[in-house]
C-alpha cells in the first residue's frame, strides 16, 4: 500500500458511501463487488452501461460512484458511460478500468482523479482509488 | 452472526423414542445465494433484500453468466428467473445443474410450470417474499430474530 493511500485509509469512511460497479465479466464484478461489500461500502452490479445508466436513474437509489469496465457488450462502453454520467449527474464520480493500453489517454480526459485503472488490478487498489476520489471532493 | 437454532431430536431409550434438546453451535457463514434475473431493477432489489437478511448473495445477468459462476463457486441456493433473455431462458441453467442437485426457487412472468424445478414465485413479486422463502428453505432466520 502507497504512503498517500495509507494516509487516506485513516481518514473516516461512510459505510453508506454506494458504488455501482459495471462490468460484463461475470467473475471480475462479482470478485469486486464482494470485496467493497466487505469493506463498507453498498454496491450495485450492472453487467452493460446500459443496465447502470438504469440503476443510475432509479429513483430510490443514489450512487457516489461509477467503477466501470471500459470494453463492454452492448451499444455504450465505459466511455459512453462516462460521459452520460458526466452530463447527467455531475456530482457522482467515474473510475474507468480497462486491459488496453490506448485507453488511458482518453480515460483521462473523463476522470478527474488521474488515469484510468489498468487490469488486472488489485482490489485493494480501487477501493484506495476510491478513498482518493472521495477525499478529493470533500477539498472542493 | 450470532444466530443459532435449537433443533429437537428423537433419540431412541431402549424400545421407547424420547424427545431430547440440542443447541447447533451459531452458523456464522451466511448461505451464498445466486440471483439470475436478466432484469436489473428487480435483480438489484431482491439481491439488496436477501442481503438485509444476512445472506451472502451473488448475481448474475444471463445464463451464460449463471453457468459460469455455478462453475466456480459453492451455491446454497439459486434463486432463477425462467424468463431470461435467450433462447432457453433461464431452463438453460435448470438444464445444465441436472448433474448437480441444487436448492431452486425459480420465478417467471408466466404462470408456473407443472415440471417446476423448486418453488415457484409469480412476478410482480414482493421481495420480502422471496427472501422469506429462501430463508426457509435454507433454514435460516429471518433478521428481526438476529
Amino acid at each position: 500500500m502507497s504512503t498517500s493511500s495509507t494516509h487516506l485509509s485513516a481518514q473516516a469512511d461512510s459505510p453508506l458511501q454506494t458504488i455501482l460497479v459495471v462490468e460484463d465479466e461475470v467473475l471480475i464484478r462479482l470478485v469486486i463487488a464482494e470485496y467493497l461489500r466487505e469493506c463498507g461500502y453498498r454496491v450495485h452490479e450492472a453487467v452493460s452501461a446500459e443496465e447502470a445508466m438504469l440503476i443510475l436513474q432509479a429513483p430510490e437509489v443514489s450512487v457516489d460512484i461509477v467503477f466501470s469496465d471500459v470494453e463492454m457488450q452492448g451499444e455504450m462502453d465505459g466511455f459512453g458511460l462516462a460521459r452520460w454520467v458526466r452530463a447527467n449527474m455531475p456530482e457522482t464520480q467515474v473510475i474507468l478500468t480497462s486491459g488496453a493500453d490506448r485507453s488511458a489517454d482518453i480515460a483521462g480526459t473523463l476522470c478527474e482523479a488521474g488515469p484510468l485503472m489498468k487490469k488486472p488490478y488489485h482490489t485493494q487498489d480501487v477501493v484506495d482509488r476510491i478513498k482518493q476520489l472521495k477525499a478529493t471532493a470533500k477539498r472542493f | 452472526m450470532g444466530r443459532h437454532h435449537v433443533v429437537r431430536l428423537l433419540v431412541a431409550s431402549g424400545a421407547r423414542m424420547s424427545a431430547a434438546s440440542v443447541t447447533v453451535l451459531p452458523r456464522r457463514i451466511p448461505p451464498t445465494i445466486l440471483v439470475v434475473e436478466g432484469d436489473v431493477r428487480i435483480r438489484y432489489r431482491v439481491s439488496d433484500e436477501l442481503r438485509a437478511w444476512g445472506f451472502k448473495v451473488l448475481e448474475a445477468g444471463s445464463a451464460p453468466e449463471a453457468l459460469t459462476v455455478l462453475d466456480a463457486v459453492q451455491v446454497d441456493l439459486l434463486f432463477l428467473a425462467l424468463d431470461l433473455p435467450g433462447t432457453g431462458g433461464g431452463w438453460d441453467v435448470v438444464h445444465h445443474i441436472r448433474e448437480r442437485p441444487t436448492k431452486m426457487i425459480v420465478t417467471s412472468r408466466e404462470t408456473g410450470p407443472s415440471d417446476s424445478p423448486g418453488p415457484f414465485v409469480r412476478k410482480p413479486y414482493q421481495a420480502g417474499e422471496v427472501a422469506a422463502l429462501a430463508a426457509r428453505s435454507l433454514n435460516w432466520p429471518p433478521p428481526t430474530q438476529a
